[in-house]
């Protein structure tokens, strides 16, 4: 019919634009395996990159440091701008607006402003060596504001009545919170978390700045820059991707089989 | 004919396996109130959404004012329609919300403005001009909607349940307001309901609809007195079913024999609907007698459910059967607790032979 | 009752705002201060001056760099703007339930961070990299154009920041009722008529938030020009975060990020005035 090549045009689009983003990781995997990392063309499969990566304890050092960071940051910023986003949607305060605008604030401020005005603070304000906690801080700032126009627009058509409805039928604000505003935004709150987790996981410029000598997956690859990327960045790099495509698929086969439905109300 | 204006011949519509309209021709006339009534999922929103040419019909044609639209995007239609929940939009003010139809024509600021003046009038929302949609009650909204549809006086209006979600006392008041506005403008209004009061009070014509096809088209007062079908029957009006036997031409229900208008091709043995509107019902006290060509049943008044000018009595007959008559509700001769007679005369049903439900 | 909603409202927002407060606006106050400071060896002291603002705005080189960047981000955030409406649109609306997904498929390359995803774009990229290779065994010349060059930090800029404007945008597709196309259809508008009369102004809000957050990270960027810039890519970023490094002028450094703080506030701002409330399709707040 009339309408048939418009969403043909667009899905051509996005699928092109999936190519370019996934371009550089596939050819990562690919490399991974090559006996040149550099140059892997023609190809020479090995996994020696594989085998070093398993006896390098600096890369696992780094992997570790960078979840740990990655999850509580992300956990703050869950609960952080769950809280907000519950605070300035359900209460009609006279200051919602205000308290929307500071919270969202981070989003606009450049990751590298944040990195050196925290590397400021700790250092010259509190005269605070690089550590874990400062960078967790940091990133979680960034993470909050992002996880807070996620569960904005996520929120913004939940019918905060059935929070009343439930106070009617005799459950306190925890059970309340429990059984009927929990099981509604959860998905809002996972992408919130997933968001934080990805930007803390990967970010550079925030947690190098941070960090001092802890080392973590980003700050690896910037240092190893140097001397050439190492064939073990290659290989944690790719098994990094395979544990998120390996997510992916489940939650695909979940959605597939129909035991789970993403997302609140068709979101 | 040129008094067509509206002319859908054969038209089917399939999301998937289900048959969403099948096999629909209708012609609409030119000024006249034609209501799709059915319940939900009956088909009526569909085949009105291929009218707007909001959905293309997998098979059969659609003309408007005897032109083929089939193949017409709904932008070149030229119809005007109100949509369920009113669809305003948000970011534009009153004025632009009715004007925008116009707009899209290219219309002159001058003639814009003297047709916005025109139709504000008409429905009566001047002075809200500069609002914006959620400044305005349901009511209002409803309104402006109307007018949206209105403005750009269109070869035909369309109605997707447009009063569905006002309240009952300003439903009532909109009925007879829409209804005058189609008698004004003279053009056709297509209206989708699944109230049976609210296409009984505006429409010249009503089509019943049931699973994609129309059970009955007919004049209103037809489908309420002369149902066609059983579904008809059962939708239209306030009736109590009574399912039972034909037995030597009378019917068998219940141990009770009543006489009941012939049915065609039906033979003895045969179940049978007979189908008798409330309000056809008499209540008299117990024991009196009544004319040899009534029907009659006892039972006892179980309860009295008053609605204004007339009440539901609801009666409960020997074997716990219910049946409810609407009497006028200033008959103070009974009460609940009291044992009753009903009384009515067989040609005031309709009988059909039983669907299988 | 009324007090009780007072006192939820403040326990549930202020961690947030104390938050943003403590580890965001305070670090900010001092960078504003150090700004006005001098450093000497490495070591910062508290002469108040204006001469860090004075080297930067007199000092060609700088300018130079902030301008480059200024127009980089521009470039790059006007494609991102043109690609990720029609990719959004088409998630929000044909994607069904597969939506979220497919949205979240586009943040997966993010698990990889931004150094290794350069460094490859810069293999496939480059001048012996995996595209000259299959231009050349087709018999033709190398590209050259696409390698250490101003164009390749625009394409490396806009791989890794198109995917938040595509988010933004389909954000607020989400909150779009599609139906009022149907309504401006029947009401005579032409597709791209519907879509610039109703879509378009109704997720305005979320074009500007795709703006900013494609704008604010391409202006400070300092990354991508390593890679894919070539000998004279270098852009703002780069030098202000050698001032934190090797050169460890912090005070100059901090003038430089109040600078940067400036153009990105100015630009914020400047979107923001050009949202109207009232025509924002806000349909009364909360509901």
């Amino acid at each position: 019919m009339r309408n048939r090549l418009t969403p043909i045009t667009l899905g051509t689009m996005l699928v092109a634009l999936y190519l370019f983003l996934f371009a550089p990781v596939i050819y990562l995997v690919y490399a991974s395996f090559a006996r040149d990392t550099v140059w892997p063309f023609p190809w020479h499969f090995t996994v020696a990159g594989y085998v070093d990566l398993a006896g390098a304890r600096a890369y696992q050092q780094a992997l570790w440091n960078s979840v740990v960071l990655a999850s509580a940051a992300a956990f703050l910023a869950m609960a952080l701008s769950a809280m907000g986003s519950i605070a300035v949607l359900k209460y009609r305060h006279r200051w919602r607006g205000a308290f929307a605008i500071i919270i969202v604030s981070p989003m606009f401020v450049a990751e590298l402003l944040i990195g050196i005005s925290t590397l400021i603070f700790n250092r010259k304000v509190l005269g605070l060596p690089g550590n874990m906690g400062s960078a967790i801080v940091a990133n979680a700032v960034h993470g909050m504001a992002f996880g807070f126009l996620i569960m904005l627009a996520q929120l913004v058509r939940y019918d905060w009545r059935l929070d009343d409805a439930a106070q009617v039928f005799g459950a306190g604000p925890y059970r309340t919170f429990w059984y009927v505003t929990l099981p509604n935004i959860w998905p809002a709150m996972l992408g919130a978390f997933v968001l934080s987790f990805l930007l803390a996981f990967n970010n550079l410029e925030i947690s190098f700045y941070n960090l001092g000598a802890i080392p973590t997956l980003p700050s690896l690859a910037w240092g190893s820059l140097r001397y050439g990327l190492k064939p073990e960045l290659f290989a944690l790099a790719a098994l990094v991707n395979g544990v998120v495509f390996a997510a992916f698929a489940v939650i695909y086969a979940l959605m597939r089989t129909g035991l789970v439905r993403f997302g609140y109300r068709g979101i | 004919m040129s008094d067509v204006a509206i002319g859908i011949h054969d038209v089917t519509k399939r999301f998937g396996r289900t048959v969403a309209v099948k096999n629909a021709t209708l012609e609409i006339s030119q000024g006249e109130f034609f209501s799709l009534l059915g319940p939900s999922g009956s088909g009526k929103t569909t085949l009105l959404r291929i009218i707007a040419g909001l959905e293309a019909p997998d098979g059969g044609r659609v003309t408007i004012a005897g032109k083929d639209v089939t193949d017409l995007p709904p932008y070149a239609r030229g119809v005007g329609m109100v949509f369920q929940d009113f669809l305003l939009f948000p970011h534009m003010t009153v004025a632009e919300n009715i004007q925008f139809p116009l707009r899209m024509q290219h219309a002159n600021r001058a003639t814009r403005d003297e047709r916005l003046a025109w139709i504000v009038k008409l429905l009566r929302i001047d002075g809200l001009e500069g609002r914006f949609p959620h400044q305005l009650s349901g009511g209002q909204q409803q309104r402006v909607a109307l007018a949206r549809g209105l403005i750009s006086r269109p070869a035909l209006l369309l109605l997707d349940e447009p009063l569905a979600n006002l309240d009952r006392e300003l439903r009532k008041e909109m009925e007879v307001e829409v209804r005058r506005y189609q008698r004004e403008l003279g053009i056709p209004f297509v209206y989708v309901t699944h109230n049976q009061e609210e296409a009984l009070t505006m429409s010249d014509r009503i089509a019943v609809m049931r699973a994609g096809g129309f059970e009955q088209v007919a004049p209103k007062l037809d489908v309420y007195i002369a149902p066609a079908t059983a579904f008809v029957a059962s939708f239209v009006g306030h009736a109590n079913r009574l399912r039972g036997n034909l037995r030597d031409g009378m019917l068998d229900w219940k141990g009770h024999r009543l006489a009941l208008p012939k049915i065609e091709g039906a033979t003895d043995g045969d179940a049978i609907d007979y189908f008798i509107k409330c309000e056809h019902l008499t209540i008299a006290p117990a024991g009196t007698s009544v004319g040899a060509n009534l029907n009659r049943v006892d039972g006892t008044i179980r309860d009295i459910i008053f609605k204004g000018q007339v009440a539901d009595h609801l009666v409960v007959l020997g074997d716990g059967t219910e049946i409810v008559v609407s009497e006028a509700a200033s008959l103070p001769r009974v009460k609940a607790g009291d044992a009753v007679s009903i009384t009515w005369a067989p040609d005031a049903g309709r009988s059909f032979r039983a669907l299988d439900t | 009752m009324l007090r009780r909603a007072e006192t939820r409202f403040l326990l549930l927002g202020l961690p947030g705002v104390a938050f943003t407060v403590l580890f965001l606006l305070m670090p900010i106050v001092s960078v504003l201060i150090f700004s006005f400071w001098r450093t000497e060896s490495y070591e910062i002291y508290a002469d108040w001056n204006l001469d860090n603002y004075r080297a930067v705005l007199t000092n060609p080189t700088y300018l130079t760099f902030l301008g480059r960047s200024a127009y980089t981000a521009l470039i790059v955030t006007l494609l991102c703007l043109l690609y990720a409406w029609p990719v959004a649109y088409f998630v929000a609306k044909y994607g069904g339930r597969y939506r979220l997904l497919l949205v979240l498929g586009l943040a997966a390359p993010f698990f990889t961070g931004a150094v290794l995803r350069l460094a490859a774009l810069q293999a496939i990229m480059g001048p012996i990299g995996f595209i000259n290779m299959v231009v050349t065994w087709f018999g033709l010349e190398p590209i050259g154009f696409i390698m250490y060059t101003k164009f390749a930090t625009g394409i490396g800029l806009a791989y890794l920041y198109l995917p938040f404007m595509v988010t933004a945008i389909y954000l607020s597709l989400l909150n779009f009722n599609f139906q009022l196309l149907n309504v401006a259809k029947v009401n005579g508008a032409r597709p791209w008529r519907a879509f610039w009369a109703v879509t378009w102004p109704l997720n305005w809000i979320g074009t500007v938030i795709g703006v900013v957050l494609v704008f604010i990270p391409c202006m400070a960027e300092s990354l991508t020009p390593r890679f894919l810039g070539g000998p004279d890519g270098a852009l703002f970023g780069t030098v202000l975060g050698q001032q934190f490094g090797e050169t460890g002028t912090w005070a100059q450094g901090s003038a430089m990020g109040v600078l940067l703080f400036v153009v990105c506030f100015a630009v914020i701002v400047g979107m923001a005035l050009t949202i109207n409330p009232r025509r924002a399709g806000f349909t009364g707040a909360g509901r």
